[in-house]
C-alpha cells in the first residue's frame, strides 16, 4: 500500500498543479459552475470513452440489441421468438458491459483526481471571518500512552479561544479557534521540536477548502488532495478542521456529487450523436 | 507489472464499493456502461414480463375471436422460395447432369413440374399474378411501363408518386403540408391479406410490386418498383477525368472530375430539394485521395473509406440535408475503377436508407430498421443489380457479378432470419438476382449471340450454369433450414429464359406499315416524343404492348373505340403474324393476343392493345421499348442485356419444385395464391381465378 499511497501522492502533485484550470469556480455561482464543469466532464469523458473503447463492436452490439428488441414486437405472435430476442438482449447487454470495461478502468485514474479537486471547492465552505471551529490532530501511536508536547503556534490570523483538549485515548487534541481575517493562512503546530502546518481557508466567497491534512493512507490521499499526507514515521497523524457544509442541492455538501454524476451523464448522452460515439 | 495492475485493481474496487460520495468517483464512465448495459437490461426484464403476462390474453383473444379456418391447416408453415426467371428447361438439362442436387433431392421428395407463366411472362406481371391469384385484367399490372393517358409519356405501371397537394410558401422555400401520396396501382388483393384476415402470420420479403408496403398481419420488405432516393429505377453515377465526348448518352450520370495532384473533388447527387421551388438536386461532397495506383481513400459525410481498384467499398451511409434537422438519408456504393491515366470512380444508385427510409418500404416501418439493425445495410432499390451500368461499359462482368452476389447474400441473410422468426405462417422470398445474371451473362451460354466476344472470359462461360448451381445450393441450405419442422417448402420461378438475340423496332414496323406517323427529324427523341398523334393510330412502348390511339382513352387518339379498333386490332395482329426476319427467314413472333380475349377483368381497358408474343431469340427492341423510332424493324442485340423472357409465355415456363407432390394439369403461377390459401385450410375467394392444387398431405 505504501506504493499505492505514494502514486497517489504524485498524481496529486500533478493533479493540484493543474488545478488551477478550475479557477473560475471562484469567481462563478455554485450552481454554475457545477453545472458547467458537469458539462464539460461529461464531454471529456465522452471523448475518452470514444478513443479508449472498441467503438465498432459496441456499435455492432448495439445494433443487434436494437434488432431483438424490435423482434419482440414484429414476431409477437410466437412466444419463443420472443424469448430467444430476450435472451439475445441480455446477452448483449453483458458484452456492453465488457466492452465498457477497458474505458472504465482508462477514465478512472482522471475522473478520481478532478473530483478529488472539485471536492475541495464544493464539499465544504470556508470558515466564516469570526466564526468558532474545531481543530483536531490526530498523534499516530497506542492509545492510551503517554503523547508528545503539542502547540498550536500563535499566529495573527488565528485566535486561539481555548485548547489544547488532549483525549489520550483517541490519541487526538483538540483547539477551539476563530479566524478573524479573510484569506488561506496556515496553522502551525510544534511538536516534540519538530513543526507541522495545515491549511485554513476563511471567508465568505467561493474558496478552495481543505479539511484534512490527511495520514500516510493512499485512499485519504486520494479524497484529501490538497496538502501533502503526513509520512508514516511522522509523529502526527492527520489534522482535521471543522468546516461548516455548504448548503446547495448543486453545489453543496454531498449534493454536488449527485448533481455533478447527473448532469455529466445527461451531457454525455445528449451529446453523444454530435461527437458521433456509440456508448 | 502484477505489483502494480493489483493495488489498481483494488483501488479502483475499493473508490468503486466505498460509500457516499466515492461511489459517484467512477464517474460517467460508469454511467455509460449503466446507461448503455444496466437500463437495457432493465428494460428487457421490464418487457419480458410484459410479455409473458400479455401472452395468454393475446392468446385467449385470437383463440375465441379470429377468424379460423374453415379447415384445418395442412402444414404449420408455408415456405416459398422465389428464384426469378430459372427457367424450366435448363433446370431440365442440369437435373439430367447431375448439377443439381438439392432440387433434385426435392423432386424426389415432392415434384418438379413446369410452371405456367403469365401473359406477358415479365416480372410485374408474374408476381402480381402470383401473389394475387388473378389474370392481369384484375391486377392492373401488364407491363413496367404504361403510357400516360394525357401525355403519351410512359410511367410507372405500378406506383405513382404525387406530391402534397398543399403547401407552404416562404420566399425561395415551398413548405408541403403533409406526406406525399404514394400509391401502389396493382389491384386485387395479396393471398397473405386473406391469410392475414384469419390471424395468420405472414413474412413477405422482395417480392416484386409490393410499393409501398401493405398493411398485412406480419411483416413484409418491399421489392421491384421500389425508387432510388432521386425516384429513378436506378441512376448510377461515374465521376470521371476523361472529357465527355458531345452528345454521349449513358443510362446513369456522368460527371467530369478534376484531379488536383492525387485529390479529386466531386459531388454525390441525391434527391430534388423537396422545399425549395427551383427544385435543384441535393448533393454531398466528397473527396478522393489517390495513395497508389490501385488505392484511394473516399472522404465523405465525415467517413473514411478504403478504395481498392475493382472492389465495392460496404454500404456507404449519405445525407442529405435539405433544412436545419432536414435530412434525406440513403446508402450507396463506390467502386475505384481506376486512377491513371484517368481517373474513374462509380457510385451505385443511391437506396433509400433502411435505417432511416425516405419511404414506405417496409411493413410495418420499422421492418426495415429491424432488418437493417440485424444484418447491417442492404439494398432497398427494387431493381438493386446495376444493369445499366454494364450495358454502358461502365462495370466490367465481373463487377456486375459482385453486385449480383453481394445482393443474394443480403437476401439470404434476411431470409434465413424469417425463417427462424416464422415458425408457423407463410413465408415467401423473392432472389431476382437470378433474373439480372441471366439478363447479362445469356451471351456466354448462347453461343450464336451477336453480343458475344469471339472467345468468352473462362471466368464468365459458364455464368449461367454456375448461377444455378448457387441457387441450387441456396435451396440446399433452405432445406437444411426448415428440416424437422411442419413445412411444405415450395421452390418457384415467375418465368424462365431465353436468348435476345434481335430486337424488333415495332413502332418502325407500325410506321412502315402506316400505322404511326413520325418525325423524322426527332425520331430519336425519347418517349415517343416525334410521333405525330393526329396521325397515328397505333404505337408501341414498354415491352410487349401495342396501343390503339384511341378516342376518349388518350387525350389526342383518333381511333375509334366503337367502329374501327376492333378491326384494326385484328388487322395489324394479322399482319404482324406475318412478320419474317429477313437476316435468317424465320418468324419473329409466335402469337399476338388481343388483351380484350386474353384478359378479363374490371382493367382491361388499361391493356395494350394487342400483346406480342415474340419467338425466342426475340424480343422488342431498345428503341421501341423506349419510345424511339429507328430506321430499320429488326436489329441485332448488340448489349451486354442479352438474354431474356419478354416473349411467348409458352416458350418460358417457369419451374415448380415443392417438398410435397402437388396433383393437377399444367400448373400455373395464377394457382399459386388459392393453392396456398388451401394448405392453410383458408377457401380461396371467388374472384381469384386460379386452381387449388391438391398437395399431398404428409
Amino acid at each position: 500500500m505504501n506504493v499505492l499511497t505514494s502514486i497517489v501522492v504524485a498524481l496529486n502533485t500533478l493533479a493540484n498543479a493543474l488545478g488551477w484550470l478550475l479557477f473560475p469556480i471562484g469567481l462563478l455561482p455554485g450552481w454554475l459552475s457545477a453545472t458547467l464543469v458537469a458539462i464539460f466532464t461529461g464531454i471529456a469523458m465522452l471523448v475518452m470513452f470514444k478513443y479508449t473503447s472498441n467503438q465498432r463492436a459496441i456499435k455492432r452490439v448495439r445494433r443487434d440489441i436494437r434488432a431483438n428488441v424490435l423482434a419482440v414486437k414484429l414476431f409477437k405472435d410466437s412466444a419463443w421468438v420472443g424469448l430467444k430476442a430476450h435472451g439475445r438482449v441480455f446477452l448483449g447487454a453483458f458484452r456492453l458491459l465488457l466492452l465498457a470495461i477497458v474505458p472504465i478502468l482508462v477514465m478512472t485514474i482522471p475522473m478520481v483526481l478532478l473530483l478529488a479537486q472539485l471536492g475541495a471547492w464544493y464539499q465544504a465552505a470556508p470558515l466564516p471571518v469570526g466564526e468558532e471551529t474545531v481543530v483536531t490532530v490526530k498523534l499516530n501511536g497506542e492509545p492510551n500512552t503517554p503523547m508528545p508536547a503539542l502547540e498550536l503556534a500563535p499566529s495573527d490570523a488565528i485566535e486561539d479561544l481555548s485548547g489544547p483538549v488532549r483525549v489520550t485515548s483517541q490519541r487526538e487534541v483538540c483547539w477551539n479557534i476563530r479566524a478573524p481575517q479573510p484569506g488561506y493562512h496556515r496553522l502551525t503546530f510544534q511538536i516534540d521540536g519538530q513543526i507541522v502546518e495545515k491549511e485554513i481557508a476563511v471567508g465568505s466567497s467561493e474558496m478552495r477548502v481543505s479539511p484534512i491534512r490527511p495520514a500516510w493512507n493512499w485512499s485519504d490521499a486520494l479524497l484529501y488532495p490538497r496538502e501533502k499526507p503526513f509520512e508514516r514515521e511522522s509523529v502526527v497523524k492527520s489534522i482535521e478542521i471543522a468546516y461548516p457544509e455548504r448548503d446547495s442541492w448543486t453545489s453543496g455538501t454531498d449534493y454536488w456529487v449527485i448533481y455533478w454524476f447527473i448532469v455529466s451523464l445527461g451531457a454525455g448522452f445528449c451529446l453523444r450523436g454530435v461527437l458521433k460515439v456509440n456508448l | 507489472m502484477n505489483r502494480f495492475l493489483v493495488p489498481f485493481l483494488l483501488a479502483v474496487l475499493s473508490v468503486g464499493l466505498e460509500p457516499g460520495r466515492a461511489a459517484a468517483y467512477i464517474g460517467p464512465g460508469a454511467g455509460f456502461a449503466v446507461g448503455g448495459s444496466f437500463l437495457v437490461m432493465f428494460a428487457a426484464v421490464i418487457s419480458a414480463f410484459a410479455m409473458f403476462l400479455s401472452w395468454p390474453i393475446r392468446f385467449l383473444w385470437r383463440l375465441f375471436f379470429r377468424k379460423r379456418p374453415p379447415k384445418r391447416p395442412q402444414f404449420k408453415r408455408v415456405v416459398v422460395l422465389g428464384l426469378d426467371g430459372l427457367d424450366h428447361g435448363l433446370t431440365v438439362k442440369l437435373l439430367a447432369e447431375g448439377k443439381l442436387p438439392n432440387l433434385a433431392k426435392l423432386q424426389t421428395q415432392g415434384c418438379f413440374r413446369a410452371l405456367g407463366s403469365t401473359l406477358p411472362p415479365i416480372s410485374p406481371v408474374a408476381w402480381s399474378t402470383f401473389q394475387t391469384g388473378v389474370n392481369p385484367g384484375k391486377h392492373n399490372i401488364f407491363d413496367f411501363l404504361i403510357p400516360d393517358e394525357k401525355t403519351y409519356q410512359p410511367k410507372l405501371s405500378s406506383v405513382e408518386v404525387r406530391p402534397p397537394r398543399r403547401a407552404l410558401t416562404l420566399g425561395k422555400y415551398r413548405f408541403p403540408l403533409g406526406k406525399p401520396d404514394v400509391r401502389l396501382l396493382r389491384k386485387s388483393k395479396p393471398f397473405w391479406s386473406v391469410l392475414s384476415d384469419y390471424g395468420i402470420f405472414n413474412c413477405v420479403l422482395r417480392v416484386p410490386i409490393t410499393f409501398p408496403a401493405e398493411k398485412l398481419h406480419g411483416v413484409q420488405l418491399s421489392a421491384m418498383c421500389v425508387p432510388d432516393l432521386r425516384g429513378s429505377q436506378g441512376t448510377f453515377s461515374l465521376f470521371t477525368t476523361r472529357k465527355r465526348k458531345e452528345g454521349a448518352k449513358t443510362g446513369g450520370d456522368v460527371q467530369v472530375v478534376e484531379r488536383k495532384g492525387n485529390i479529386i473533388r466531386g459531388e454525390l447527387i441525391g434527391p430534388d430539394h423537396p422545399l425549395r421551388k427551383d427544385r435543384g438536386p441535393l448533393k454531398v461532397s466528397f473527396t478522393v485521395t489517390v495513395k497508389e495506383k490501385d488505392l484511394a481513400e473516399l472522404a465523405i459525410d465525415g467517413a473514411r473509406y478504403e478504395l481498392r481498384n475493382g472492389q465495392y467499398t460496404p454500404w456507404v451511409s449519405v445525407c442529405f440535408r435539405t433544412f436545419p434537422r432536414v435530412k434525406v438519408r440513403g446508402v450507396c456504393k463506390f467502386m475505384l475503377l481506376a486512377t491513371e491515366p484517368e481517373f474513374e470512380l462509380y457510385a451505385t444508385p443511391v437506396n433509400i436508407d433502411p435505417e432511416n427510409p425516405a419511404l414506405p418500404i417496409g411493413y410495418p416501418a420499422v421492418y426495415p430498421v429491424y432488418l437493417a439493425n440485424r444484418q447491417g445495410s442492404y439494398a432497398t432499390l427494387g431493381l438493386a443489380e446495376d444493369t445499366w451500368g454494364l450495358n454502358e461499359h461502365v462495370l466490367e462482368d465481373e463487377h456486375f457479378r459482385q453486385q449480383c452476389l453481394d445482393h443474394d447474400r443480403e437476401r439470404e441473410e434476411m431470409f434465413f432470419d424469417a425463417l427462424e422468426n416464422v415458425p408457423r405462417g407463410l413465408c415467401v422470398c423473392v432472389f431476382d438476382g437470378s433474373d439480372r445474371m441471366q439478363h447479362v451473362f445469356w451471351r456466354y451460354h448462347d453461343a450464336q449471340h451477336p453480343a458475344r466476344p469471339a472467345e468468352a472470359p473462362t471466368e464468365h462461360a459458364n455464368a449461367i450454369e454456375a448461377l444455378y448451381t448457387r441457387m441450387d445450393a441456396l435451396v440446399g441450405r433452405t432445406m437444411a433450414k426448415c428440416a424437422g419442422t411442419d413445412t411444405l417448402l415450395m421452390v418457384l420461378s415467375d418465368h424462365g429464359f431465353t436468348t435476345f438475340r434481335r430486337g424488333v423496332d415495332l413502332n418502325r414496323w407500325l410506321e412502315e406499315n402506316g400505322y404511326l406517323v413520325v418525325d423524322d427529324a426527332r425520331r430519336g427523341e425519347d418517349y415517343l416524343a416525334g410521333v405525330d398523334w393526329s396521325k397515328t393510330r397505333a404505337f408501341a412502348i414498354g415491352l410487349t404492348g401495342i396501343f390503339l390511339n384511341l378516342k376518349g382513352k388518350f387525350a389526342q387518339g383518333i381511333v375509334d373505340p366503337e367502329i374501327e379498333a376492333e378491326k384494326l386490332r385484328a388487322e395489324i395482329a394479322e399482319k404482324l403474324a406475318t412478320l419474317v426476319d429477313p437476316a435468317n427467314g424465320t418468324h419473329a413472333f409466335r402469337r399476338i393476343y388481343q388483351a380484350q380475349k386474353a384478359y378479363r377483368g374490371p382493367y382491361t381497358d388499361q391493356a395494350p392493345d394487342l400483346i406480342v408474343g415474340y419467338e425466342s431469340g426475340y424480343r422488342v427492341s431498345w428503341d421501341a421499348a423506349v419510345g424511339r423510332t429507328s430506321t430499320a424493324v429488326f436489329h441485332d442485340n448488340m448489349k451486354a442485356w442479352s438474354g431474356d423472357h419478354c416473349v411467348d409465355p409458352s416458350v418460358v415456363p417457369g419451374i415448380l419444385f415443392c417438398n410435397h407432390a402437388i396433383h393437377g394439369e399444367n400448373p400455373r403461377l395464377l394457382d399459386r395464391a388459392p393453392t396456398v390459401l388451401g394448405v392453410f385450410g383458408v377457401p380461396a375467394p371467388d374472384y381469384m381465378d386460379g386452381r387449388v392444387l391438391a398437395v399431398e398431405a404428409k
